[in-house]
């Protein structure tokens, strides 16, 4: 039976240093990370400016409305994007460094929105998939006769139509997967956010007799 | 209390390499505290050390760099928990910590000290675990309560319980 546990000295025995076998692995591993992270920074400005300069060389090279119009909403895209990826690394940063309870709260509700935006992709996607081909249908009914001849001849060397297909099935499975994945994540995130809060509003009256 | 050398002044954080230096024993006792299977410790050791390289633009010198660097592993250590399908492994491999004090009889006493203390605080309930990492790693009661954003009534409230399970699972051996 352990009397007390004295924290101080069970401290000095946490803190020990690791080995140099073991520190030479951690600033391996550092390295790596900062490396890749640099890379991946480097990157993603390399692409927006080299898709920047393509676009600014299209309009240039083809001076006319269209062109202009197509290539200044593709821009308008392009900084929407770096935009976007700026707010999201800041609120990650903020998840990262607030406290435990803020960060559960915060992965909680982006939980709870990716499973509420699968759920509508499931719900709406395969309709929105036969009403495009019946949209198709009835604007050229002549296609829609070639479609529905390369449907009906799947299995018969047409890979195009068995991949249009297919995709439905395999977008539903893939769907209710993540949804059930999904819907797992936010019981668990649920449940350690209450364990926070249940932990925050305790009682003096919980604590065990020998702490009073 | 072991504090860090950087920090609070104002001063600018010191380079990734030198924060590894000085801070890659803590991220990775954190790392141990939270995962018991290598190789998933090896993946969150390095998730960690990204939001560290991530956030460290972001300090302003309010707390101590070691406080800054706590808190990020303890947050990305607990998401990375969260995220696991699987339940805490109940029956781990024990840790063998090597050091290099001069008896080798006193090593092995304190390595398995250790490696008791680690499997016994990786039982322990996430909040609770939380405080007890803290404490361990020297952190002094204020800065804890300012880094949990509680009251110190409510740290020491927090800080009972977790003793007691502490004390629980060493009393089991782990």
């Amino acid at each position: 039976m352990i009397d007390d546990i004295d924290l101080d000295r069970l401290g000095d025995v946490w803190r020990q240093q690791p080995d140099p076998a073991e520190m030479a692995r951690l600033r391996k591993t550092a390295a790596i990370v900062s490396r890749r992270a640099r890379w991946g920074q480097l990157f993603d400005v390399v692409a927006a400016v080299a898709v920047a300069a393509v676009v600014i060389y299209l309009a240039l090279s083809n001076p006319s409305r269209g062109t202009l119009g197509v290539s200044a909403i593709l821009i308008l895209i392009l900084l929407w994007t770096q935009q976007r990826q700026r707010r999201l690394r800041a609120i990650e940063i903020k998840k990262l460094t607030g406290t435990s309870e803020e960060m559960l709260d915060q992965s909680l509700e982006q939980a709870e929105a990716v499973l509420k935006r699968t759920r509508s992709q499931l719900l709406f996607s395969p309709p929105a998939f036969v009403f495009g081909l019946a949209l198709a249908a009835l604007a050229d009914r002549e296609s829609a006769d070639r479609l529905w001849e390369h449907i009906s001849s799947i299995g018969s060397g047409q890979p195009i139509a068995v991949i249009a297909l297919a995709w439905l099935p395999a977008f539903i499975l893939y769907s209710l997967m993540k949804i059930r994945s999904q819907r797992r994540q936010v019981e668990r995130l649920a449940a350690l956010r209450d364990a926070y809060r249940a932990e925050r509003d305790a009682n003096i009256e919980d604590l065990p007799q020998a702490d009073v | 209390m072991a504090t860090s050398t950087v920090g609070a002044n104002g001063e600018k954080p010191p380079p990734f390499e030198r924060i590894v230096a000085e801070h890659g024993p803590l991220i990775s006792r954190i790392a141990m505290s939270y995962e018991a299977d290598p190789g998933l410790r090896e993946d969150l050791t390095q998730q960690i050390f990204l939001a560290v390289w991530q956030a460290l633009p972001s300090y302003r010198a309010d707390a101590s760099l070691k406080t800054f660097i706590a808190r990020i592993a303890q947050n990305r250590a607990i998401s990375f928990v969260a995220k696991q399908v699987r339940l805490p492994p109940t029956a781990e491999m024990p840790e063998i910590i090597e050091d290099d004090r001069p008896s080798p009889e006193q090593n092995a006493i304190e390595a398995d000290e250790r490696s008791i203390l680690l499997e016994a605080t990786r039982r322990l309930p996430l909040p609770q675990r939380e405080v007890i990492i803290l404490v361990l790693e020297g952190f002094d009661y204020s800065e804890i309560a300012d880094m949990l954003e509680i009251a110190p009534n409510a740290l020491a409230l927090r800080l009972s319980r977790a003793k007691a399970a502490l004390k629980a699972m060493l009393e089991r051996g782990g």
